[in-house]
């Protein structure tokens, strides 16, 4: 459903109006025919024609405003909209008044026709705006009856339908006085509750409607960049191997056998890359994680024993410290230790020669702490806030290595938020980056999100 | 134009070892970047006859906007701009059929990746001639 602005909707509310009253008005002509002439019934013919045709004359005066305000397109203004409706709602009450004057006041059954307004007021209007127009109906002819029976003005008897005149009978005009009233207000309340209610789901759609296009948009550059990404690797695969194929370098060149390397390493990359991306995928449809309470230290030796060797590789110093105090959590064993091991890796790739990587944990108030620091390049401080995002590197990142597929970090939150954990980030550019990461203690209940 | 000078903007290494390989198979002088800023310095110090780029570098639309940077210096805006990428169009919209536009994107030609040599050849030889002849790629 496309979104119309509140103006438009309320032109066009004022439109279908204009549209029920051209038939009221041949009605007003047809009824007053049938029933003076085919009936038989007494009717001040002329008063109501002339009323039928006052009718048609207003209903165009209103039809030629709303044009006008149409030609405005957006710019409409709202209140003078409103205000048109709310006259001619008013209008409409007391034209039915003096057609009720001229055929048969009181004795007139055409009076529950106040309803119609009262409901067309509460789908219109708002709530209070509602109320009056009843409470005007409700004056105006309650003015007549009175008027009729102090016979101030006249009143014409519906001679071939009442069997008598009753604007008289001071029960029968008490007890139809009350019975208007009330239905008048009882439709009021009763129509604005349905209408509230569906303006209200209106909106909650509008909202929901705009809040998917939103998610739409995001998941369209989603797949926009992950299409990117494959086709990179595909494209310089293709390419590289075309150099060899289409003879570009020379058979018996060293040519040759570097660019079918590059060729294969893009192949493991792009293999790696489609297998994270899968695995996120997987745990995001994945509603389930198998938890456990499992003694953290276990956890946090095992991933520094998984990194041990490419720290050696380049002269890092690897510390752990881990708390005497810190003692069991409650989660998924295998995902946390990925984590973990994801993290010092990542602090392993980003420190230069000789650096020092460090690893830790200690008990928070309801929680364990664990800090993941290195002497890295650190992350420039304009960047830190996107680091967690999918496909995210910060650029001196890319530059100090190349490969990475920018998923590893949304793993990691992913996996510590699905805890019921939290994980943030502190880094300095040249000097070093930290990570916090904050684990429930204990058997607290999963948090599925 | 015999040993143009050619400058390649690319955060894919493979990939401008590929383009290199070609284009200096053909006796052309190759300069290579890795990012917009590195790209605009060496564009500015080694001024080239062409330049390829690359459209989604670091930043989403590097490549774009490293272009229209080039097509508002006066200094470089004779300097025909070859512009590959990976990802044809965005929101449905051909990035093929807005070359050349100054506004939105300012390139000489637009080309999917992977390409093949002959019709990159082409491309440069095409565009070096028109610069010779015109003084200008677009």
């Amino acid at each position: 459903m496309e979104p119309v602005s509140e103006n438009i909707r309320l032109l066009k509310r004022a439109y279908w109006l204009v549209r029920l009253r051209w038939i009221a008005i041949v009605s007003v002509g047809a009824a007053t025919y049938v029933s003076s002439n085919l009936l038989g019934i007494e009717l001040q013919n002329a008063a109501l024609y002339s009323i039928a045709i006052l009718l048609a004359l207003y209903n165009l005066i209103v039809l030629l405003l709303l044009n006008h305000f149409a030609k405005k397109g957006n710019e409409i203004p709202h209140v003078a909209v409103k205000k048109i409706i709310n006259v001619q709602i008013s209008a409409d009450l007391l034209i039915l008044t003096v057609l009720l004057h001229f055929s048969g006041g009181i004795e007139n059954p055409f009076v529950f026709y106040f309803i119609f307004h009262m409901i067309i007021a509460s789908i219109l209007l708002s709530l209070w705006d509602s109320y009056l127009q009843a409470t005007f109906a409700v004056l105006v002819f309650g003015l007549l009856i009175l008027l009729e029976y102090l016979q101030r003005i006249p009143h014409y008897c519906l001679r071939g339908f009442a069997p008598t005149c009753l604007h008289r009978n001071i029960l029968y005009i008490l007890g139809t006085f009350f019975v208007f009233a009330t239905a008048s207000y009882l439709a009021v309340y009763m129509a604005s509750y349905i209408s509230v209610r569906l303006k209200r789901t209106e909106r909650a759609y509008m909202q929901a409607n705009t809040l998917l296009q939103k998610k739409d948009q995001i998941k369209d550059e989603y797949v926009l960049r992950v299409t990117h990404d494959i086709k990179s690797h595909l494209a310089t695969i293709q390419s590289c191997l075309g150099m060899v194929v289409n003879k570009v370098v020379d058979p018996h060149d060293e040519q040759k056998v570097e660019f079918v390397d590059r060729a294969y390493t893009r192949t493991i990359k792009l293999t790696n890359f489609v297998k994270t991306l899968l695995k996120l995928t997987q745990m995001r449809l994945n509603d389930k994680l198998e938890i456990d309470v499992f003694p953290l230290r276990d956890t946090v030796h095992n991933a520094v024993a998984a990194v041990r060797t490419k720290a050696e590789d380049k002269s890092i110093i690897l510390n752990c410290d881990v708390d005497s105090s810190v003692d069991t959590i409650s989660g998924n064993q295998f995902s946390i230790e990925e984590v973990f091991t994801n993290l010092l890796l990542n602090a392993i790739r980003y420190t230069p020669e000789k650096g020092t990587v460090t690893i830790g944990a200690k008990n928070g108030m309801d929680c364990v702490v664990i800090e993941i620091a290195d002497t890295g390049i650190g992350i420039p401080a304009d960047e830190l806030e996107d680091v967690f995002d999918e496909f995210f590197r910060a650029s001196n990142a890319r530059k100090f290595q190349k490969d990475g597929t920018g998923l590893g970090l949304s793993i990691a939150k992913y996996i510590v938020e699905r805890h019921g954990g939290k994980i943030w980030i502190d880094s300095i550019e040249d000097t070093g980056t930290k990570f916090w990461i904050t684990l429930p203690k204990g058997s607290r209940q999963f948090q599925a999100t | 134009m015999v040993n143009a000078k050619i400058m390649i903007v690319d955060d894919d290494p493979d990939y401008i070892k590929v383009i290199k390989a070609i284009l200096e198979k053909e006796q052309y002088t190759v300069v290579t970047a890795s990012d917009k800023t590195e790209g605009m310095e060496k564009i500015r110090a080694e001024k080239p006859d062409l330049a390829i780029l690359d459209v989604m570098m670091h930043a989403w639309q590097d490549g774009f906007e490293m272009s229209r940077q080039l097509k508002k210096d006066p200094h470089l805006k004779n300097m025909p701009v070859l512009m590959l990428t990976a990802v044809e169009n965005r929101t449905g919209i051909g990035f093929k059929s807005t070359a050349g536009d100054p506004t939105w994107l300012p390139v000489d030609v637009f080309l999917d990746k992977p390409i093949e040599p002959d019709v990159l050849l082409a491309e440069v030889k095409k565009l070096l001639s028109n610069k010779a002849e015109n003084g200008t790629g677009i």
